[in-house]
Formats: structure tokens, C-alpha cells, sequence
């Protein structure tokens, strides 16, 4: 699994490939509270009367067949104990609970915690009495007199501040505690500290900004205060407390929980209980496991006009095709697709027809409700399907629709979001809160955790189902739509499937226990996971941590960007060339952690300049790292980041541990999903130190981590090329070709991989010796041969072992790159397999000669040259003119119905135009160049594509690669095909010529000239090999989309322009057709 | 006829002859953007009203529905078409897999999974098959049945019994006059081939000319009435025709092989009737039918109406005696995508299922017709005979309703050096052999 986390990246430096990046900036999204009221007054169900009562009735029994299961008479008598695992974590603010809380009133936060239990009954636990909170430190001086009068101060300020709030109190309490501030190194243990209790969430916010700004005590002036975790989401501030983590299992002893007198939510279990009397259990044993919680997955189908793109102000929903499946399981329980009009049955498949959209609309949110998932998954639902249902439904008037969660009168609320991270870029997209579901959208998983050249669903099910997907013009659609009751079932299987798809690839990449997993390690809700960037998930170990040890953290104003940047890891010079003996790979086993550790780099170890000579630290206590930093060693005191990445990295080697021991295959997914987890937390924590607008940024740390970095690669760099020589006893010297951020290419010259190894071995160990621990260094692989072009791009075989290789690995070379056209990956990665594993060089450029000749003479699979570009604005948007951009707009003159939008993915060739015509006029649509013979650019290609790309691979290995690759007898032929639709083709008249010499003939009734008689059968034996080949390929093609398409009795549909073999097929029935005509010239 | 002036003279026998081709041929046919779903479309069509008429004999008290019509646990017929599921099945797509697997790709002769599938499809819909009465293993794409069974909880279709058509009706087979009158029948010529033995192909055409062995040789050698070269007849250098323009060395390579098959042909043209039918490495074209061999080809042997070139798969009648047979493509395809004893096995299904070649155009090339589907059987052949086998093999199929078959598999006669000689009178069948090797 190619995971983009769990690679070697390390947070901000892996994206450089200059040797001393300067750090940007990490652009976060603040994380704010925002209250949410508690609307009391239930919504009337009045309008359901509008429809009619018996089809009303009808629906309701056909829903009621999936209900969660009853409740046991255990649960009915609130006798038993409630275990369930959460999912989500939010809150809201109502009155405060009578009578578990007897001493307070007015509005208070109330968490929701949205679970299943081990059964599978859905659960709403509504814990009480836990307050929001925040801390500053304690002015010197400062009584307890004092702080009733600096109360009273606070109180009045927040009050000015808050006047619409209800709340009789504010500040509900101020307390002094001894803490101390994780910042720098303190030889104190501790110091008064003030803990400013609210009223709500969003309190703490204001009464921040008050503090902030300053404000007036008697005897002290205007003073403003530092603030700390006061940055603290209201939810992660109760998780933390109450030591829960996201996603496990929480338990209400019997009689600590009070069943609500009202249900205010669809859950089956719902009840009150104080956030003293919950019990957490920790990840493990039996609550490792996954609670049967209840995954759906739906897809919805909208009838486009002509044109355009469904709106959702003009166009319908016509089918929301639906699977729900419980977690564990391997087929879904529910299949269901509901359609505006009737619809033929489809076996297994519940079809529910419906006569107008309202009703289809109605019927989605009644099964919603019934079947009441848990995870709501599918493929781009957060910024289309839902909102685009939401939307209509808006449109259409159904005032009622949106209430999809799980609070009764909880209408969902849409919200504009950009998210921008430094790792994941910035995206914009809607947000869509359903209360106590967790959405999981697939494409912001796949955008997130893979690299990939397109996030279709079809290329991503492609790419990791091996299997095509079957696409459907959205032209086509409305078409089905108007059909008959068979066409619609056509679609609905479509739909169907496009439902199913994002089910099988979450069961594939096993996402739910990679997630589950990595909240479980990092402490944060799920829905964080996919909303929130990576420095959420330090905090929330940071801030946990320091819990522990009575530190508080600061919340620091944010810095500008331009300030702070810091040295990045070192490359060293990578030796070009193709090595034909093994290079041996000597890593760091994660490398910067380990540094972290070894030196004890921490917030709280860092001594400040000026205290440096103040304090007078004996100078054995202290380390002064490369970039010039002090931080204090261990026996002063213990950093937190080092104990928090020991406890990652030992729990990871306990969950690998019990990985191999066993033998579930839902438990391997776990502590799979686990250790994956750890390593990627692990790696993060780095990052989270550099992020300049961070939550914490520490750049001291950050770039003390990359200078011992730098010194160690060039340590290991200088140890291996002193010690492995011939003077010492060795057979040859040593050389260091290349080394990477944390690894170290190593040529030994000896000639097998196994002496590599062996020696390899020898150099990891030797020189691990002389690092402090944990830092090691540790041989892995050889690369045997390895072609190494320049630094962050090489090519080789992998061996782990002396006997086989394991595979062929490659970086930066272009092979993921989607502005290219699939021939460069086709090309280089042969060349590379003939190369590497073949080792057979000339072999190698015969191929790249020959199909350099097959693009000249035009005998190129068009699929192979297409390049695809996604429309993201309209034309006049962009202000450069862009090949697909005008594409686009041409197409749209010639057809506006099936001509790209924006949002769509514009696949163009390059084609042969007038002389200097700009390369975005020479844009063509594949279809319109292979109905009209249009001849491509192969030059555009040769030099635009293919060659920068091949001299790279070849530049170490040939002289004048340049010269023997790109000139020479190969190109002399070439081969221009007519355009048929080109002005001067009016005036052409057509005339039959001999098939052997194309001399014109005459006589339409022969074949061949006079001349070419005697050849006849030679001449005969050509053309029906070329219909051969045709009839072989035309076969294979259309048969195949036959079985994607799943249906041996109807015609195929599918447009899917992502589909490798789109342009082929269709290609092979114009040759055939062509080839065909040709053929039947020779009369029997 | 000048046979050798001292011997006596045999008047080679007659016979009458009348080609069935016509529904082989693809005439006028055009490629205009049609697919296959039509081609399944007729065949369902077709068999559907034959199976509906014979499912009421079968099982009269079951109802017959729809693959859409199916509810659960209700017992009933369905007729649909079969589709295998099968995993190991090669597909274009495969050129185009992310990782490009370091070992190479094990070709394997037989794509069958234990994990296979089967479907039943009508234009309605499909259905997942269940239980264990069907064997996967027996069965292939694009075949046409009537399933007894139900639909299970889950949605599949507990198959409990099958009815396949069976064989067709046949014509009775004539009287005749009691005379025996031969039919060879030989493939696999590969002349060009670089193990193709001149002497032994010549030995054959000698033998059957009647200028090989004493008068009792000859006197049978005049009693072959036809011969039929059943595919295969030449081997042509791949990759010759691949590149553009052909240098003059490889031109000869090309034609030669050809020039030498019309030299051979020629000599049987003078001596007997002979049919000779395209096959896979032939210079024809791919998909079937496969079309007749072009007379340019030929132009020695062209000259002669006894030669006479035709499709593949071939139809005709001899002096009543109907036949029926291919160069090979139909069973070796079954044989990729399913599992039987032997060819004859396969010979008898594709005769029970009335099918010629089920597999097309799933896995067997063929041209996307619109309104027929010739590979229908619909009266039983008395001769069904497949060329370009591995080895010899005959059997004389006995129908239920008194259908009698010869099935003959023709070796290729380069490996075996195998001729089959059928005698018309009695169906009966017995081999030629020629060696040219000294040794006993």
C-alpha cells in the first residue's frame, strides 16, 4: 500500500527538493467552538399528513424491516450497565439537568455522545456537568481576596460582551492551581496558576479576548494575560479529561444513567449521566474491537438538461440507489434504490418507485431514519450528493426533508468550508453536519491518503479493484429517465453500483479500522480525522500529556508566515550514472523521532538564551545542537514529545508484536490499522513543532531536528568511506553515490548482492554504535542494478534478499504525472523493465526506437496520447489560455449537450495545425480526430512529452542519448493521415488507386494496377492480415465492455472517457469498418 | 483420366453434391457500428421458443418466468442465457494493469477457476446460480437453457435441474445404394511449416489420386468421392505481415508457402472434388465465419470446378448424407473455458446444446450479426467433424429420438501425418497413415 502518510514523509520537510528548503508557512484552519442551541420547540409533523395515509402506511411497514434490533428487557428496566463504542462527540447548549444537577440553572453545555453497543442498539448519552475552562497565570501577589475581586471584574467585562446570553453567571468560578507553562525550561517545579471556569464553550473565546486586550485591577493597572488551552475544542477538552479517545468504548454503570423523560433523539438508547460517572476503556482486549455499527452507502442520480450540469434549482433527483452493510460484515444487509417512476425489479434489489420527487426525497429521509446508520459513506456526497439534496429539497419547498440526523428537530446545516493544510492543499467544500453520523466521503479519503492521477471513481476503483467501471453520460441520463420502466432499471443498476463501489474500496483499504485506529491513537473524534489537518492530532497527545504532568500549554498568537525558516533536510550529491554492481541502503529507522528522543528536544527543555548564563547549567547537563540551540538532558528534566513518541513507537512494536501472534482476521486489521497509525502519528509530531501557524510552533526544535539530521548523514557519509577501504582489509572501497534525507546509498564494489548484504549488515551496526540511542541506523534493501539520475529521482531493483529481487522501485520519475500522456508511463516503465530486469540496454532503445517510428507513422493507440486536464473555470476565467480551456469552449459550438463543464475532465490530443499555431489552438477532442482522420502532432509529442523524460532514464547510460534515441533511421518515415473534414477535401475528388502501388485506376471494378497483378496474392494475403488483426481486437474490445458493463443482451452505453480502452474500441469499429470495405474490393 | 497405361482403369465414383454455406456467408454485411448485444439478442430469441416448446414436456406442473419474475422460494423455469463468471479469464484490460508483475505471465492452456461463476442473463436482468447441481466446469458464456429451480433468501437461484435442447432433428439417412463411396478428411497441412515433410503430404495426395500401391489400393483410392482440408492448410511466418512496406525477400517467403499449397491442391483438383476450408492460420480473416479463401490465391488449382473454396464453419450434403464441421476454433475455445473428457465430449455438447460455437463472440472471435445467428444447429448433420486436433478420435453419437452422428476430431496432419477416411455408407471410419520414416 502506497499510503502517502504512512510513507518515508516526514510533515513539512518531504515536500522540499531543494537541500535546504525554506519552510513555509502551515496554514491551519482555527479551530473555534460554535454553540448550538437547543431548539425546544418540536418540529410539527403536520405536513406528513398531506401525504396519503395508506401509501404512508405502506412505506412505513417496508422500511420497518430493517430496524435495529429490540431492545432487551435488561435495557427497558435500566438495570444493566450501558457499554457502547462512540463514534461522535459534539454538544449543545440546554437547560441544565435538574436533577443531576441540582445546584446549577440557565443554559449549560450538554455533550452528546452518539454510539453503538455491542447488540448494535444505536446510543445518544447526554453527559452533564462538565464546564469549559481555560487558565492564565497568577499575577504575582495575588490573594484569594484578589481574585474574588478580579472575578467580579471578568464577570462584569463578560457580561458587556455577552448581553444576549441568557447565562446568570459567566464565570462560574475562578481557582488557583499550581501548574507550570511547558515553554522553556524551568527549574521551578510549579506556579500559582488561575483556572477561569465559563458558562459555555464559546465563552471561553471572548472572555480570551478580554484577557487579552487587558483589563484593569486595582493596584496592578491595565494588564493582559497570557492565556492558556484556551484554544481547546469544548468536546476534545471533555475527551481529554475523561480520558477518552476517539472511537472506543465507553461505559454508564446501571443506576448512574437516568433514561431522558423526553426522547429527544431517534436513538434507541438515550439518557443522562454526570461526566464523573463515565468509565473509558482503553483500546485493548475486548474493547479493541469494532461495535456492528452500520455503514450506509448511497449514490443519487439527477436528470441534467442538455448542456448543463445538474443544478439542483432546476433538476430532479430521479434515483438514490442505497446499501447499508454492518461493520464486519462482508454483504450488505439492505439494498434498495428509490425511483421518481416506475422501475422494472432487479433481483436482490428492494426497488421502490415513486410517483413524484417529493415523495422519492421523503422516502430517503423516513429510511434514514429507520435504518439509522452509523457512517454515512459514498463517493464526493460531501460536496455533491448531500448538499445537492438538501438543495432540492430547499427548491422543491419540503421544509421537512433535511432532518437526517439524529436529534429530532435537527435540521442539517450546510456550511461553506475552505480546509487548507500544508499537506493536504487547500480545498474548498461544503459542509454538511448530520448530527451523530459520521460522514465518510471516499474521494476526500482517496485525495488525502493517495497520490493519484485521477480520483474518478472509476479510475480509483481501477486502480485498487481492478475492475472498470461503467460511466454514463449525464446527457444520457435524462434520456433513460424518460424511457420506459426498463431503461430506468438500467439506471438504477447503474446507480447501484456507484452506491457499491465506494463499500467495496472502504472493505478493501480497510478504511474504517486504519480510522478507528488512528483516533484511538491520537485521541481525536473521527470526524476529525477528515475535517481537520494533521496538527490536531499532536495537540490532542500534547495536551494529554501535559495533563499528566501538571503542565499547561500557551496559547500562542499567531505568527506571520514570513517569519521563521528553517534549514530543511540535507541531500547529498547524488553521483549520476547506471550502477551495475549493488548499492547497499543504509536508513534511519525513523529518523527525526528518534533524534527528538535521543537529545530530549522538547517545549519544556529548551533553554531560553538569556537564561542559558542565568541559570548556569553545568555544562554536562546540557546540548548545544548544531543549529545552536540549548536544551536541557534528560536527568533535569524529561521532554514531553520524547516520552510521547516513546510511547508511540513502543506501542507500535507491541501492536506489530501482536500482529504476527494473530490470527482474526478482523483483530490483524486492527492492529494493523493501529501501527499504521502510530508510525504516521509518530512522524507528524516533527511537523507540528514547524508549523509557523501552528498550534505550537517551535522552530528551535524543528530546526535542531534537521541540523542533527544534516550531521548525521554526513557522519555516516564519512564513517563508511573511512572504514570500509582496502587499506582497511577490505576487498574495495567504499563510495557513497547518494543519500537522502534519512538514507544513505552506499556502493561496497563488491559484485553480489549477497557480500552487499553482508557488509551492509557490518556498516548499519558499526556505525549505529556511535550514535546515541535510539537513533540507528539499519540496512534494509540493496538496489542491484540502480540507475540513479539525479537527487529524489532513481530507478533500481530492490532486494531484500540475497536469492530474488522483490520488485522494481522507482522515484520521480514520471509515472503518476497526469498531465501526461499514458505513452510516457507506458514507455518509461518498459524501458525501465528492459533496463533493470532484462538488463538489456539495446533492447531498450530498439523499443524506444520503434515506438517513436509507430508515432511517426501514425499507428498509435490514441488512448495512448490523450492528455486530460480538469475544467475547474470557465473559459474567460483563465488568464492564460490553456489547451483544454479552449477545447472546451470549440466543443461547445460544435455540441453544447455533450461538451465538457466545469468540474469534468477534459481529454484532448495535440494535433498537426498551420505553422505557428499556438499549442492551445492545436487542441482537438479524441473522438472528433478519429471520425475526421485528423493527424496528430507526433513532433508535439517527441518533444513535448516523451523526450525529457526518456533522456533522463538514458543520460546515465548512453553517450548522446539525445542523438541515438531521437535522430536516425526510425524517423525517417513518417505517415500523415487526410483529414476528412478539411476545407480543401470539398473540392477533392475521390479516386479509387491499386492496393499494392496506390497508382490510380481507372476501372472501379479492379483491385490492383496492371503491374501489380503478379503480386496479387502477396497484395491479397496484406489486406486480410490487417482485417485479422482488426477482427481480433474489435472482438476483444467490445466483449470486454460488454463484461463491465453486465449485460451480454443490451447495447453498450458506456462513455467513460477514463477507460483505457475507450478511444480503442471505438477506434477498432471505424478501422473495422474501413478495413472491412477494403477487403471486399477483392471480388471473389 | 490417365492413370498408368497397364493397369486397369477405375472410373472414379460420383456423387451429388450441394453446399449449405449460404448462412455462413457474410456477403454484403457491413460493420456499421453495430455490437454484439444483437447476435445474443436472436440466439436467446431463438432457442427461448424451442426450450419453452420442450419445457413443457420436461416439467408441464412448473411455472415458467422471467429472470425479473423470480420470487423468492417459488419454484419455476427460466430460460436465459449462461454467463461464467471466470476469474483466470484473459482481458484486454490486463495490458493495461498498474504493476507490471516482474514474473511474466504463466499462459495457460485452460482458464478455469474452482472460484467460476455462473449467471443466468435474460433481456431482463441476471441471476447469480446457486447450489451445487450445476458444475461450472461444463459449462460456458453465451450458451442458451432452461433452469429448474428457485430463488433463494439471498438472491440467487438454487439451480435444482437443467434441460438443455438436445439434439435436433435430423434428416433420415438415405439408403443409398449400397455402395461404398469415401469422404477424407485432413488438416492441419501447415505447408511452410519448418517441420512440414513435403514426401508424406505428397504420399497422401498420391495415395488418394490413386498412383500409390497395387489395383486393391486403387480400386478403394476410386471410390473417394471429396475431400475435405479442414482448416489450417498453410503456416505463414508470423510478424512477416506486421510492418509497412515488405522487402522482396520476405515477399517470396510470403507466397511461397501459398505457391507450393496450389501446386498440391491442384493435383487433387485433377483428380477428385475437393472442399477446402479456411482455419485459424490461414490467409483469411479472423472472426467467424471465416470466409472463403480467395481464388487468387489458387490459381492453379482455382482453374478446376471440382475445387471449391468454402467457409469455415462448412455445410454441405452428399448424396443426401448431411455434414457438418470446423477447422477447430469452436472446441478448442470450449476447451480454454471448459472441461470435458475429450473433444468428442465437446463435439456432443455443442450437438445438445444445438450451438456450433456458444463461446462466440464472448471468447471466440466472431462478426456482430444482426439478424441471425448461424451458428444455430437446427437439423441434426449426420457428419460432424472439427479439424486441427491434437489426436484421432471418432464415435458415433445415437440421439433420443433415433438422430445417429458420426463425430470425427481430424489430427493435423503434419504432427500425426493422419488422414480420416469416412465411409458414406455406413458412417464408418477408419485412418490413413502416412510415415515416411524407415524404421518399423
Amino acid at each position: 500500500m502506497n499510503n502517502g502518510n504512512a510513507g518515508k514523509k516526514r510533515g513539512p520537510a518531504s515536500s522540499g527538493s531543494e537541500p535546504t528548503t525554506k519552510h513555509q508557512a502551515m496554514i491551519e484552519e482555527e479551530e473555534m467552538d460554535e454553540d448550538v442551541f437547543f431548539d425546544e420547540t418540536l418540529l410539527q409533523e403536520e405536513e406528513e399528513a398531506l401525504r396519503n395515509a395508506e401509501e404512508r402506511e405502506a412505506l412505513a411497514s417496508h422500511l420497518s424491516k430493517w430496524k435495529r434490533p429490540l431492545l432487551s428487557a435488561a435495557y427497558l428496566s435500566q438495570s444493566q450497565s450501558i457499554i457502547f463504542q462512540q463514534l461522535e462527540i459534539d454538544y449543545v447548549i440546554g437547560d441544565s439537568h435538574k436533577v443531576l444537577m441540582p445546584n446549577s440553572s440557565g443554559p449549560a453545555a450538554i455533550l452528546r455522545m452518539f454510539g453503538v453497543t455491542r447488540e448494535g442498539h444505536s446510543v445518544c448519552c447526554l453527559v452533564h456537568g462538565f464546564e469549559p475552562y481555560f487558565y492564565i497565570s497568577c499575577p504575582p501577589g495575588m490573594g484569594p481576596d484578589d481574585i474574588s475581586r478580579f472575578h467580579q471584574i471578568l464577570e462584569s467585562r463578560m457580561k458587556e460582551a455577552n448581553r444576549n446570553s441568557k447565562v446568570p453567571k459567566c464565570v462560574l468560578r475562578i481557582e488557583m492551581v499550581q501548574k507550570r507553562s511547558i515553554m522553556y525550561y524551568q527549574q521551578q517545579k510549579s506556579q500559582p496558576f488561575l483556572k477561569i471556569v465559563v458558562a459555555l464553550p464559546t465563552m471561553v473565546t471572548s472572555c480570551r479576548g478580554i484577557l487579552d486586550r487587558g483589563i484593569q485591577i486595582d493596584g496592578l493597572g491595565l494588564k493582559s494575560f497570557m492565556t492558556y488551552e484556551s484554544n481547546v475544542l469544548f468536546a476534545l477538552r471533555f475527551m481529554i479529561d475523561c480520558n477518552i479517545v476517539g472511537g472506543n468504548w465507553i461505559e454508564v454503570p446501571a443506576g448512574k444513567y437516568m433514561n431522558a423523560t423526553r426522547q429527544l433523539s431517534y436513538c434507541q438508547l438515550e439518557f443522562d449521566c454526570l461526566y464523573s460517572d463515565i468509565i473509558s476503556h482503553a483500546p485493548e482486549g475486548e474493547f479493541s474491537k469494532m461495535a456492528p455499527f452500520r455503514i450506509l452507502s448511497f449514490d443519487i442520480e439527477c436528470a441534467g438538461r442538455k448542456g448543463h450540469f445538474p443544478e439542483p434549482s432546476h433538476d430532479p433527483v430521479i434515483q438514490v440507489a442505497n446499501l447499508v452493510t454492518l461493520q464486519g460484515e462482508n454483504q450488505p444487509f439492505v439494498r434498495n434504490v428509490m425511483t421518481l417512476k416506475s422501475c422494472a425489479p432487479i433481483v436482490g434489489v428492494d426497488v421502490m418507485p415513486f410517483d413524484t420527487e417529493r415523495e422519492v426525497l421523503l422516502a430517503w429521509r423516513d429510511f434514514i431514519r429507520e435504518v439509522d446508520p452509523d457512517i454515512i459513506i459514498g463517493y464526493n456526497i460531501c460536496k455533491f450528493d448531500l448538499p445537492y439534496l438538501i438543495e432540492r429539497a430547499e427548491a422543491l419547498k419540503i421544509a421537512e426533508f433535511p432532518i437526517l440526523g439524529r436529534i429530532r428537530n435537527g435540521r442539517v446545516r450546510v456550511k461553506e468550508t475552505t480546509f487548507s493544510s500544508r499537506q493536504y492543499g487547500t480545498r474548498e467544500s461544503k459542509e454538511v453536519t448530520i448530527e451523530g453520523r459520521v460522514q465518510f466521503d471516499l474521494l476526500q479519503v482517496m485525495q488525502r491518503d493517495y497520490k493519484l492521477s485521477s480520483y474518478s471513481l472509476n479510475s480509483v476503483s481501477s486502480h485498487f479493484l481492478q475492475e472498470q467501471k461503467e460511466d454514463v453520460h449525464h446527457s444520457i441520463i435524462s434520456d433513460l429517465q424518460n424511457g420506459n420502466s426498463e431503461t430506468r432499471r438500467r439506471l438504477a443498476v447503474y446507480c447501484l453500483k456507484d452506491a457499491y463501489l465506494p463499500q467495496r474500496l472502504l472493505d478493501k483499504l480497510m478504511f474504517i479500522y486504519n480510522y478507528v485506529e488512528m483516533a484511538r491513537v491520537t485521541g481525536v473524534p473521527i470526524s476529525f480525522l477528515l475535517s481537520r489537518g494533521q496538527s490536531i492530532k499532536v495537540l490532542s497527545q500534547l495536551l494529554r500529556k501535559a495533563k499528566q504532568k501538571s503542565l499547561v500549554i500557551p496559547n500562542v498568537k499567531r505568527q506571520g508566515s514570513d517569519q521563521g525558516t528553517y534549514e530543511g533536510a540535507t541531500v547529498l550529491e547524488a553521483k549520476a550514472g547506471f550502477y551495475e554492481k549493488p548499492i547497499a541502503t543504509l536508513d534511519f529507522a525513523s529518523l527525526y523521532p528518534s533524534i527528538m528522543m535521543a537529545y530530549n528536544l522538547c517545549y519544556c527543555t529548551l533553554v531560553m538564551p538569556e537564561d542559558a548564563r542565568k541559570l548556569n547549567l553545568p555544562p554536562e547537563c546540557v546540548t548545544k545542537t548544531p543549529s545552536g540551540e540549548i536544551f536541557v538532558k534528560s536527568n533535569l528534566q524529561k521532554g514531553i514529545l520524547p516520552e510521547i513518541l516513546e510511547e508511540l513507537l513502543a506501542a507500535r512494536k507491541r501492536a506489530k508484536a501482536d500482529l504476527k501472534e494473530a490470527k482474526d482476521p478482523f483483530e490483524k486489521a486492527v492492529l494493523d490499522g493501529r501501527q499504521l497509525a502510530l508510525k504516521v502519528s509518530a512522524n507528524s509530531v516533527y511537523g507540528f513543532t514547524g508549523a509557523t501557524v501552528g498550534q505550537l510552533p517551535c522552530l528551535e526544535i524543528s530546526s535542531s531536528v534537521t541540523s542533527y539530521g544534516r550531521q548525521m548523514i554526513e557522519h555516516t557519509k564519512k564513517l563508511v568511506e573511512e572504514k570500509f577501504t582496502t587499506l582497511g582489509g577490505y576487498k574495495h572501497n567504499a563510495e557513497v553515490i547518494y543519500g537522502d534525507t534519512d538514507s544513505v546509498m552506499v556502493q561496497f564494489g563488491v559484485p553480489t548482492v549477497e557480500e552487499a548484504m553482508q557488509l551492509g549488515r557490518e556498516a548499519a551496526d558499526y556505525i549505529s554504535g556511535t550514535f546515541i540511542k535510539p537513533i540507528k541506523l539499519e540496512f534494509e534493501k540493496v538496489y542491484y542494478p540502480y540507475l540513479l539520475i539525479s537527487k529524489k529521482r532513481y530507478a533500481g531493483l530492490f532486494w531484500t534478499n540475497p536469492d530474488k529481487f522483490d520488485k522494481m522501485d522507482t522515484k520521480g520519475i514520471e509515472t503518476v504525472r497526469r498531465d501526461n500522456c499514458l505513452l510516457v508511463k507506458n514507455l518509461v516503465n518498459e524501458c525501465l523493465h528492459k533496463i533493470l530486469i532484462d538488463r538489456d540496454i539495446p533492447g531498450a532503445v530498439q523499443y524506444v526506437k520503434n515506438t517513436i517510428s509507430d508515432l511517426l507513422m501514425n499507428r498509435m493507440d490514441l488512448s495512448l496520447l490523450v492528455i486530460t486536464k480538469g475544467l475547474t473555470k470557465t473559459g474567460d476565467d483563465y488568464a492564460v489560455k490553456a489547451a483544454h480551456v479552449e477545447l472546451a469552449e470549440r466543443m461547445r459550438k460544435r455540441d453544447a449537450a455533450t461538451a465538457p463543464d466545469v468540474g469534468d475532465r477534459v481529454p484532448y490530443v495535440i494535433i498537426k495545425a498551420a505553422k505557428g499555431a499556438k499549442a492551445y489552438e492545436r487542441s482537438e477532442d479524441p473522438i472528433y480526430v478519429l471520425e475526421n482522420n485528423i493527424p496528430i502532432d507526433p513532433q508535439y509529442y517527441l518533444e513535448n512529452q516523451i523526450s525529457k523524460p526518456l533522456l533522463r532514464i538514458f543520460d546515465p547510460i548512453l553517450k548522446n542519448a539525445s542523438k541515438e534515441l531521437f535522430h536516425g533511421n526510425h524517423t525517417r518515415s513518417v505517415y500523415i493521415s487526410t483529414p476528412s473534414n478539411s476545407g480543401i477535401m470539398k473540392f477533392a475528388k475521390k479516386q479509387l488507386s491499386c492496393l499494392g502501388c496506390k497508382a490510380l485506376i481507372s476501372n472501379e471494378d479492379q483491385t490492383l494496377c496492371s503491374h501489380c497483378k503478379g503480386r496479387e496474392a502477396e497484395l491479397y494475403c496484406k489486406t486480410v492480415a490487417n482485417v485479422r488483426e482488426l477482427e481480433i481486437l474489435f472482438g476483444s474490445l467490445w466483449t470486454q465492455c460488454q463484461e463491465c458493463q453486465g449485460s451480454l443482451h443490451q447495447d453498450v452505453l458506456c462513455t467513460s472517457r477514463d477507460c483505457p480502452i475507450f478511444y480503442r474500441r471505438k477506434k477498432a469499429q471505424k478501422d473495422m469498418a474501413e478495413a472491412k470495405l477494403q477487403l471486399d474490393r477483392w471480388k471473389f | 483420366m490417365e492413370i498408368d497405361a497397364v493397369a486397369k482403369n477405375f472410373q472414379r465414383k460420383l456423387s451429388v453434391y450441394q453446399s449449405l454455406d449460404e448462412r455462413f456467408e457474410i456477403q454484403k454485411e457491413m460493420y456499421r457500428g453495430q455490437q454484439y448485444s444483437q447476435i445474443y439478442f436472436i440466439r436467446l430469441h431463438k432457442m427461448r421458443s424451442l426450450l419453452y416448446s420442450l419445457v413443457e414436456k420436461w416439467k408441464p406442473d412448473v411455472p415458467v418466468c422471467t429472470v425479473l419474475g423470480l420470487e423468492e422460494g417459488k419454484e419455476c423455469i427460466i430460460v436465459g442465457t449462461l454467463y461464467k463468471h471466470m476469474k483466470l479469464k484473459p482481458s484486454v484490460l490486463d495490458e493495461y494493469s498498474k504493476e507490471r508483475s516482474v514474473a511474466p505471465l504463466v499462459k495457460s492452456h485452460n482458464f478455469m477457476h474452482p472460484d467460476d461463476q455462473l449467471v443466468l442473463e435474460d433481456e431482463s436482468g441476471r441471476v447469480k446460480l446457486g447450489g451445487t447441481f450445476l458444475a461450472p466446469s461444463m459449462f460456458v458464456t453465451g450458451l442458451v437453457v432452461a433452469l429448474h429451480g428457485k430463488e433463494t433468501s439471498a438472491g440467487d437461484f438454487l439451480v435444482q435441474d437443467i434441460l438443455e435442447p438436445g439434439l435436433p432433428p435430423q434428416m433420415q439417412l438415405p439408403c443409398g445404394s449400397g455402395e461404398d463411396k469415401y469422404v477424407v478428411f485432413v488438416s492441419g497441412l501447415s505447408v511452410g511449416s519448418n517441420t512440414s515433410n513435403p514426401l508424406q503430404l505428397q504420399l497422401l495426395i498420391d495415395h488418394i489420386t490413386g498412383h500409390l500401391g497395387d489395383e486393391k489400393e486403387q480400386s478403394i483410392a476410386s471410390q473417394i468421392v471429396r475431400v475435405v482440408v479442414a482448416g489450417n492448410s498453410v503456416e505463414i511466418t508470423l510478424g512477416l505481415l506486421n510492418g509497412q512496406a515488405l522487402a522482396s525477400k520476405d515477399q517470396s517467403r510470403l507466397s511461397e508457402p501459398i505457391k507450393e499449397l496450389d501446386i498440391l491442391l491442384t493435383q487433387l483438383a485433377a483428380a477428385v472434388s475437393l472442399d477446402i476450408m479456411p482455419g485459424p492460420s490461414d490467409p483469411a480473416n479472423f472472426s467467424l465465419p471465416q470466409q472463403p479463401l480467395h481464388r487468387c490465391l489458387f490459381p492453379g488449382a482455382s482453374a478446376y470446378n471440382t475445387f471449391v473454396s468454402c467457409t469455415n464453419p462448412h455445410s454441405f450434403e452428399l448424396d443426401n448424407v448431411r455434414f457438418l464441421g470446423t477447422s477447430g476454433q469452436n472446441i478448442d475455445d470450449l476447451g480454454k473455458y471448459s472441461d470435458a473428457e475429450d473433444s468428442l465430449d465437446f463435439m456432443e455438447r455443442t450437438l445438445r446444446w444445438r450451438h456450433l460455437a456458444p463461446t462466440a463472440p464472448n471468447t471466440l472471435g466472431c462478426y456482430p450479426f444482426t439478424d441471425k445467428d448461424p451458428f444455430l444447429i437446427e437439423s441434426c448433420p449426420h457428419v460432424y467433424f472439427v479439424g486441427n486436433q491434437n489426436k484421432y478420435k471418432t464415435r458415433l453419437l445415437r440421439g433420443s429420438e433415433g438422430q445417429l452422428v458420426r463425430l470425427i476430431c481430424i489430427p493435423k496432419f503434419l504432427e500425426t501425418g493422419v488422414a480420416v477416411v469416412l465411409n458414406m455408407r455406413n458412417l464408418e471410419c477408419h485412418t490413413l497413415s502416412f510415415s515416411t520414416h524407415l524404421d518399423p
